[in-house]
């Protein structure tokens, strides 16, 4: 009897989802709802995070909010859900979000065993190291025997396990909850190494009480894609994501910025009206309107724009360009092309 | 209790007898009704988890995550900062598991010992003559029991030690215990040939002692002499191993910790998030200890102290003797809840990093296998098997301190 | 006649009375109690002053960004220009008079529940407790009263933490009195699931149960339906609470002497009727200072969702620590304010909760 209920149970489930599935893309319910729902990190400097007056800024936050101007006209017209790394893909499977830009790594086994696809990388990193500079070490073959300071739960905890094995050393791994516990650790003397994304070491290493005490060593030991992620089965929602970034990507390819945006619609190159819409049919291809990347360069900015804002020049963190700088300009920035 | 349940027992006899003369009222008739209830609920929860069985299943193959327990031979990748087994990165989520129950019970063991002798002590404390000290005693329950323990964990990890010297400026003593802000380094016993016998000696005085203490008890019953068993007892369980230690010719070498480039090693090493874990727990549990320590004396009727006082016995015997052992009546069961709590509690390893078992389990296995139910299932089980048994043995001990009246 | 005369009392050795002798008897006894004495008030000493300079004399106090702290002591801006996300999260300021409403409400009913007049107190309390919760969410969500809707990510703070742990446990109270009524039946089948059921929440850390309710509890729903994570999570915290309650409410009802139940019996009332009008105003007031205490360790374990990122007030007071505006490290700050606040919340709480006990105990002798 428990056997025949849980069949029927579970074909009931079955089938009351795959009604819903063809009933409702994603890109229908977002429009339904007014609001994207999108799931960031619980604070993460330059990133995503919250101020004093709940406002979220960011460069993850920004591919939310590039989304929702694409898709809703309104880059504020977003729901933030933060979430743990550990939580996060369930998040994403069972449709409390509608994408995860909370810096997650590309790897294989995630884009092929969690039933989610990667829209692209808003984010090229790296786990690099820190150390104080009155250890005297230079390099990261120097640090046999240390302690390690590690975030739990990123995709640093393997890359390192990987690296000492590789090159014959040892160490201790100190794992904490929050980049903030992670560099009091390191700051009190608990580790002789932090290791983690480039990115956040910069923050971190800002947060210290004498900052140009540490120094990041120039060995970078491991791959860090960092992109959106959208659950698989809806093609259209992947490809509205995908392109959302690609149009920040290629508006600060074209020059278009969120203050020459307007202009260019009537000013522009075939290629600058291409892109927001006064010419051709991107947005209807996606099923938005044609407007949709205007609207994310005006309200988001384009990628550069975006980049210097939460990470780069304008904000405290003060990161170079480096990997994230275009194709054209020693870069690995490269969107596809918007014909 | 018992003589209300006996008298719903016969009226329900009563109603029976009177329900079957009339037929008409049969869904009256508690047995029915009772039989109706059990089958509503019974069906119920089938419902209710074959509804929840069926729709993980159907989410699980909906999103493409794997199930089962293969993942528990695969190799973990990822380090583990202390493990009482040996451990390394390629070693199986399963020895993880291990490494991390074994944590549990090391954490949670130290913080029963310690909380329950700084809960006697300050519950004690609550009765002392000067003021001050009795003021100490409450500001340490009332400070301690009322803050969230994570914000205690916090304290003691990144204001505490956080602030000891660094790895070449350590605190040590003489030369052979070194604390610093990676922990306490404490030189060890390696044992060579021979070796075996000493631990022998020591498991056979204790054995010994045990004997001993029933002797000295029977003696005392029969002939009201007392025997200084704790001298001997303590002479005993040092007495026999260094006896046997010096027979063997002391096959011992001792291994101090050394600075190695950056650490110490060698000897006994304990980890400042053990540390820090261990004494959040112990000074949170202890203060719940204190209390139920405090209202323990307080429940021995004032009697008895007087009575204490008249055949002359010293005010400290009339604690050790004749309070303490009453009120452990009152204290055992509530020490039974607050040992189970801090072994929960102790999962806030996950706070500061040290690798528990719901650290290195819940925490990062789960994150890189992605398989929640599976890990989560195993760890809550762990849990509450090692709270059934902490139960169990409590209630042993509760029956051997329970009055018996004679 | 002669009368006895008194000679007035010769007043009380010197040593005996007044602050020398209270000196004497209570910090300097014994040798030992001297030594303890001189010890305590050496670490006062000690202590005591370069505390007061940091967070009083040296403690910057005005102003909005980083920028203005620029004293030695605390810079306790930080915890001012937050404030307003450690209290209420993002929760809108327009909207703020809701939260401060429903806190009202909540001291209301707590307040009424002990001051109405006897014929109608208990029927009235129970009512408003059980209409608390979904008044609170009415109010606080706005969509069932036409007001701007709040969703629950914009919810936060230290009112979170107050409104998750009132919620849960008042939500818990009917269940825990069925799962305690039915631990003590004498139909065996609902005496093993109820028996179970409390064990098992009781057995497990509450940290695990979060993680239930962040990771695992999404899979459970049908496909398609998703159910907000704090929504989850308070389940979850109804079921936990509902197995501690049950065993307090058990205590209360072996609290209750058999004659009770047997009057109730003998005049005829249905097992119902016994249980509802009876026994269960009795078992209530017996187990008060129970109910409370336990409400305190789910207030207090309210920071444990810190863990699985609901921003209650620690969580935000991290997120604050790693803005990227305010590095400078003000972890001393922030953590003794939330250390302050709940410190005083849970402080008070057990206060009352003894006052309540005190309270019953002269009602025993009486």
């Amino acid at each position: 009897m428990f056997k025949k209920a849980l069949v029927v149970a579970s074909t009931a489930a079955v089938t009351a989802f795959s009604g819903a599935a063809s009933a409702d893309g994603t890109l229908d319910q977002v429009k339904q709802r007014g609001q994207l729902s999108c799931g960031v990190s619980t604070g993460l400097a330059g990133f995503s995070q919250r101020d004093e007056n709940g406002v979220w800024s960011g460069l993850d936050v920004d591919v939310c909010r590039a989304v929702a101007a694409a898709v809703l006209g309104d880059s504020e017209a977003v729901q933030y859900k933060p979430l743990t790394a550990k939580e996060r893909f369930t998040a994403l499977a069972s449709g409390e979000i509608d994408i995860l830009s909370r810096n997650t790594t590309w790897t294989h086994t995630r884009d092929t065993s969690l039933g989610i696809n990667f829209a692209g990388t808003n984010f090229y990193d790296g786990a690099s190291f820190m150390v104080m500079k009155d250890l005297g070490v230079t390099s990261a073959t120097e640090l046999d025997g240390a302690n390690a300071c590690i975030q739990a739960g990123t995709s640093t905890e393997l890359a390192i396990a990987d690296y000492f094995r590789e090159m014959n050393m040892s160490y201790s791994p100190v794992t904490f909850d929050t980049s903030d516990q992670t560099r009091a650790g390191f700051e009190s003397g608990r580790c002789d190494f932090l290791t983690s994304d480039g990115s956040q070491l910069a923050a971190l290493r800002i947060g210290l009480a004498d900052p140009s005490n540490a120094v990041i060593l120039p060995e970078v030991i491991s791959k860090e894609p960092l992109g959106p992620v959208v659950r698989q089965g809806d093609d259209q929602w992947f490809n509205i994501v995908k392109w959302s970034l690609n149009a920040m990507i290629e508006a600060e390819e074209q020059g278009v910025t969120s203050k020459n945006a307007k202009n260019r619609t009537v000013t522009g190159n075939p290629a600058n009206k291409r892109l927001l819409g006064a010419e051709g049919e991107l947005g209807s291809n996606l099923g938005l309107s044609s407007d949709w990347a205007l609207q994310i360069v005006t309200q988001v900015g384009n990628y550069g724009e975006s980049y210097e804002r939460n990470v780069g020049k304008g904000s405290p963190l003060q990161l170079d360009r480096g990997l994230n700088q275009l194709w054209s300009k020693g870069g690995i920035l490269y969107a596809p092309a918007m014909r | 209790m018992f003589k209300q349940k006996t008298l719903e027992e016969t009226k329900a006899a009563q109603r029976r007898s009177t329900g079957q003369s009339s037929a008409a009222s049969f869904y009256n008739n508690p047995s029915v009704r009772s039989l109706f209830y059990q089958v509503a609920l019974i069906a119920g929860l089938l419902y209710f988890f074959g509804n929840i069985i069926g729709n993980t299943l159907a989410n699980m193959e909906a999103t493409g995550i794997k199930t089962g327990f293969d993942f528990l031979d695969s190799a973990a990748g990822y380090d583990v900062l202390m493990s009482l087994i040996s451990f390394e990165s390629q070693d199986t989520y399963l020895r993880v598991f291990v490494v991390g129950f074994l944590n549990t019970l090391l954490v949670s063991a130290i913080g029963i010992v310690f909380a329950t002798m700084l809960g006697f002590l300050f519950g004690v404390m609550h009765f002392s003559k000067n003021l001050l000290v009795r003021k100490l005693a409450q500001v340490y329950v009332e400070l301690f029991r009322n803050v969230p323990l994570l914000l205690q964990v916090f304290f003691w990890y990144f204001a505490v030690l956080a602030s000891l010297p660094s790895a070449r400026q350590s605190l040590s003593l003489g030369e052979a215990f070194f604390l610093n802000v990676r922990g306490l380094y404490m030189p060890k016993l390696v044992g060579g040939d021979l070796s075996e016998w000493v631990w022998v000696a020591l498991g056979a005085a204790i054995v010994g002692v045990f004997f001993l203490r029933r002797w000295a008890k029977a003696r005392q019953d029969a002939t009201g002499q007392q025997f200084p068993v704790f001298y001997a007892s303590l002479g005993m369980v040092i007495g026999a191993p260094l006896l046997v230690a010096l027979l063997t010719g002391l096959p011992f070498t001792i291994e101090f910790p050394v600075l190695k480039g950056f650490n110490y090693f060698g000897g006994i090493s304990v980890i400042p998030e053990l540390m820090a874990l261990a004494i959040a727990l112990s000074v949170y549990t202890g203060a719940f200890i204190a209390e139920a320590v405090r209202a323990g004396v307080q429940a021995v009727p004032h009697g008895q102290t007087e009575a204490a006082r008249s055949i002359g016995l010293r005010e400290d015997k009339i604690m050790k003797l004749i309070i303490v052992p009453q009120a452990m009546r009152v204290i055992v069961p509530l020490l039974n809840s607050e040992y189970q709590s801090l072994v929960k509690n102790s999962t806030l390893a996950a706070a500061i990093g040290y690798p528990d078992l719901f650290n290195v389990f819940v925490g990062t296995a789960l994150n890189q296998t992605g398989q929640a139910i599976e890990t989560i299932f195993m760890t809550i089980i762990v849990y509450f098997v090692v709270n059934m048994v902490i139960s169990f043995l409590m209630n042993r001990f509760n029956n051997a301190v329970a009055l018996v009246s004679r | 006649m002669n009368t006895f005369k008194p000679a007035p009392d010769r007043a009380p050795p010197s040593q005996t009375v007044g602050p020398i002798a209270w000196v004497r008897d209570n910090l300097f006894s014994s040798i030992g109690n001297a030594v303890l004495t001189i010890a305590v008030i050496a670490l006062l000493v000690i202590n005591i002053p370069p505390l007061i300079s940091w967070a009083f004399l040296d403690a910057n106090w005005t102003g909005t960004t980083e920028a203005d702290c620029v004293k030695e002591g605390a810079c306790w801006v930080f915890v001012s220009a937050w404030s307003n996300q450690f209290l209420y999260g993002s929760y809108p300021e327009a909207e703020l008079y809701r939260i401060h409403l429903m806190l009202l409400v909540l001291l209301g009913v707590i307040v009424s529940s002990f001051t109405l007049p006897k014929t109608i107190r208990m029927k009235a309390s129970i009512t408003m407790w059980l209409a608390l919760p979904v008044v609170g969410i009415a109010v606080l969500d706005g969509r069932m009263l036409g007001l701007p809707v709040v969703s629950t990510d914009l919810w936060g703070g230290f009112t979170l933490n107050i409104f998750m742990a009132a919620a849960s446990i008042i939500v818990a109270f009917p269940f825990s009195f069925l799962w305690a009524l039915g631990r003590r039946s004498d139909m065996p089948f609902i005496r093993t699931v109820s028996t179970i059921f409390i064990e098992f929440f009781r057995g497990v850390p509450v940290l695990s149960l979060f993680f239930m309710g962040s990771v695992m509890l999404p899979l459970f729903f049908e496909q398609g339906t998703n159910v907000d994570k704090l929504i989850r999570v308070w389940l979850v915290l109804i079921f936990f609470m509902s197995g501690y309650m049950a065993e307090v409410f058990r205590g209360g009802f072996q609290a209750v002497p058999s004659g009770q139940y047997e009057a109730a019996d003998s005049i005829g009332l249905s097992f119902w009727q016994k249980t509802l009008l009876i026994i269960l105003p009795q078992v209530i007031k017996v187990s008060m200072p129970n109910i409370l205490a336990t409400f305190v360790m789910l207030f207090k374990n309210t920071t444990f969702l810190l863990i699985i990122g609901i921003p209650e007030v620690v969580q935000t007071l991290q997120t604050a620590l790693a803005n990227s505006f305010w590095l400078g490290g003000h972890a001393l700050e922030g953590y003794l304010f939330v250390f302050l606040v709940f410190w005083a919340s849970c402080f008070g709480m057990s206060v009352l909760a003894r006052r309540i006990e005190q309270q019953m105990n002269t009602d025993k002798r009486a």
